[in-house]
């Protein structure tokens, strides 16, 4: 008869199997599958065949990879910066308020929705006879009025600013956790040491805040490289591709130019991307769990 | 100070307000008729045209997107928050061999652009027969879900006091009564949270509904949406944007209703602690 505890492994690897055998047949194995593709030239129909590093030395001269690139690190910079900036003011300012409750959980409703539906409202709001620009004639603003979905640089900064609608909230959430736990001693110390509002915000308690912001940061740049649907709903990337960012550009050379082993070559760069930043938020988030 | 207070609270209220102003463009647009819109989308609605552009809406083509999706939604969260709790308990509970190796390999699903994947499921559905069917999106957003949900399970249960399943060892439970009989039970807030992340997960995705179905019988929520704006010169503005707010709904409601659950939630599945 079998040790209890020989027994009670082959039982765990019994509850293991289902997830590990879903995660590596739909997630795990395409990961590698299109790795491999990214060394071949592929129309879809035929077979593919062995390119070697081709794509990648295509890729370094192409401008419809160049420019989103350009376009994702914009995304990426402004994708960090003004939600978890926003999320730090919205949380630092509402906490302890009356009410703080009901303008967190009102500051979260945008990102409860898809993105496809907040890239259709601000469609409405953003197009040339749209909301915004009728707002700017009535209020005697007129001169600024742009077609802000078909002119460059405006229409990337316009879809960030969608997106960054969605993606406060959960800085938002996350912040507020951060300030519930700070230690209350050398907050009070601090102000009755008299240090006003700036400096008690700057050297105190944002220091001490810094494992939230990391960790939001972290997050929020591996969340802007997989932005697809607000820049596929709101301009298609366009107009001429020029507001594509790379996630757009891997689905329109797999999808519609049908050059499946370039398209995957753009994901193994989005991957290498960001997996430098995955990789710190894995080991952050392990680490924190270590300490309980 | 008290006056410091009430200032800033009035101040944040205005801010709140505003910046929820994109909702109530929706809100207050999906009551008009095309002629009442055409008069200007920031002026108050003069007719309620609600529950024409409802019908108008659903009748284009949302229905059946919505129903697949809650389907989807449903199924495929609870089916993976499920599995993902098996995984959990297997890794925590059971004294799996390099249990953090097996861990690492389910959270690994967490880390690579969704791009990677894109291709070779797009590919093998076609070759399986699987492509543009129901039981095709099914599995793959159950696979989807597991590795974040796994990743929360994994820390409710590594924080279960052992001397409850000593016990129960110890009176001969197996571990399947264990797991059913004492983990669950303690287990319902995450559970319960982690099926409403996910499920908002999968209500919202657009992308693997592109690719994995093309049909209308299989088709998502948010494809069907989309699918309205192509459609551009026969449904009005009203009636897309009544069609956004449709699709916007359950997952609203679901937050609103549940917020305790999500608040705590969300902020724990980022920060991990």
């Amino acid at each position: 008869m079998p040790s209890l505890s020989s027994r009670k492994q082959r039982e765990a690897y019994l509850y293991i199997a289902p997830a590990a055998l879903m995660v590596g047949t739909f997630l795990i194995l395409p990961m590698f599958y299109t790795t491999a593709l990214s060394f071949s030239s592929w129309d879809g129909m035929t077979a593919p065949h062995f390119v070697g590093l081709d794509n990648f030395f295509k890729l370094v001269t192409d401008a419809n990879f160049l420019h989103p690139l350009a376009n994702t690190l914009k995304w990426m910079i402004l994708g960090v910066v003004l939600p978890v900036g926003l999320g730090f003011f919205f949380a630092y300012a509402i906490s302890g308020l009356k009410g703080a409750r009901i303008m967190q959980v009102c500051i979260y409703i945008p990102a409860t929705i898809s993105a496809s539906a907040a890239g259709i409202v601000f469609g409405f709001v953003l197009r040339d006879q749209g909301a915004l620009n009728i707002l700017l004639q009535s209020i005697g603003l007129g001169m600024l009025k742009v077609n802000w979905l078909y002119v460059q640089p405006y229409n990337t900064y316009a879809m960030i600013g969608a997106y960054t609608w969605q993606a406060t909230g959960i800085n938002v959430m996350i912040f507020l956790v951060g300030l519930q736990g700070l230690p209350k001693e050398p907050l009070e110390a601090a102000r009755l040491d008299g240090a006003n509002a700036w400096t008690f915000t700057t050297q105190i308690v944002i220091p001490m805040l810094m494992p939230y912001v990391v960790i939001a940061s972290l997050l929020a740049v591996i969340n802007s490289f997989k932005v697809f649907d607000t820049i596929w709903v709101m301009t298609g990337g366009g107009p001429a591709r020029m507001s594509e960012t790379l996630a757009v550009t891997m689905y329109k050379e797999g999808f519609a130019n049908f050059k499946m082993g370039y398209a995957s070559a753009v994901a193994v760069v989005i991957s290498l991307l960001s997996l430098v930043f995955s990789y710190f938020y894995m080991r952050n988030m392990l680490s924190r769990e270590s300490q309980i | 100070m008290r006056s410091k207070n009430t200032l800033l609270s009035g101040a944040m209220i205005a801010v709140t307000v505003i910046w929820l102003s994109p909702m109530a463009f929706l809100l207050m647009n999906a009551l008009k008729n095309a002629a009442d819109y055409s008069r200007g989308p920031l002026l108050l609605p003069s007719t309620f045209n609600l529950f024409h552009n409802i019908a108008n809406a659903w009748a284009q083509g949302i229905q059946g997107g919505f129903i697949n999706s809650l389907l989807y939604g449903a199924v495929s969260s609870v089916l993976a928050v499920l599995l993902a709790a098996f995984a959990a308990f297997g890794i925590v509970r059971m004294k799996l061999p390099r249990a953090l190796g097996w861990f690492l390999f389910i959270y690994s699903g967490t880390i690579f652009p969704l791009q990677m994947y894109l291709i070779p499921l797009f590919k093998s559905y076609i070759a399986l027969g699987i492509y543009d069917t129901k039981f095709g999106l099914f599995a793959f957003y159950t696979a989807i879900c597991i590795p974040f949900a796994t990743f929360v399970m994994r820390g409710f249960f590594l924080t279960v006091p052992w001397d409850i399943q000593e016990a129960a060892e110890m009176e001969g439970a197996s571990s399947w009564k264990i797991f059913w009989y004492i983990m669950m039970p303690l287990a319902k807030a995450p559970f319960l949270m982690l099926t409403l992340v996910q499920f908002t997960w999968v209500w919202n995705d657009l992308l693997f509904g592109m690719v994995l179905v093309r049909s209308p019988q299989a088709r998502s929520v948010q494809v069907a949406l989309l699918g309205m704006l192509s459609l551009y010169g026969q449904a009005d503005a009203p009636t897309i944007i009544t069609a956004t707010l449709i699709v916007s709904l359950p997952t609203l409601l679901l937050f609103l209703l549940l917020q305790k659950h999500f608040v705590r939630g969300l902020a724990l599945g980022a920060t991990g602690n």
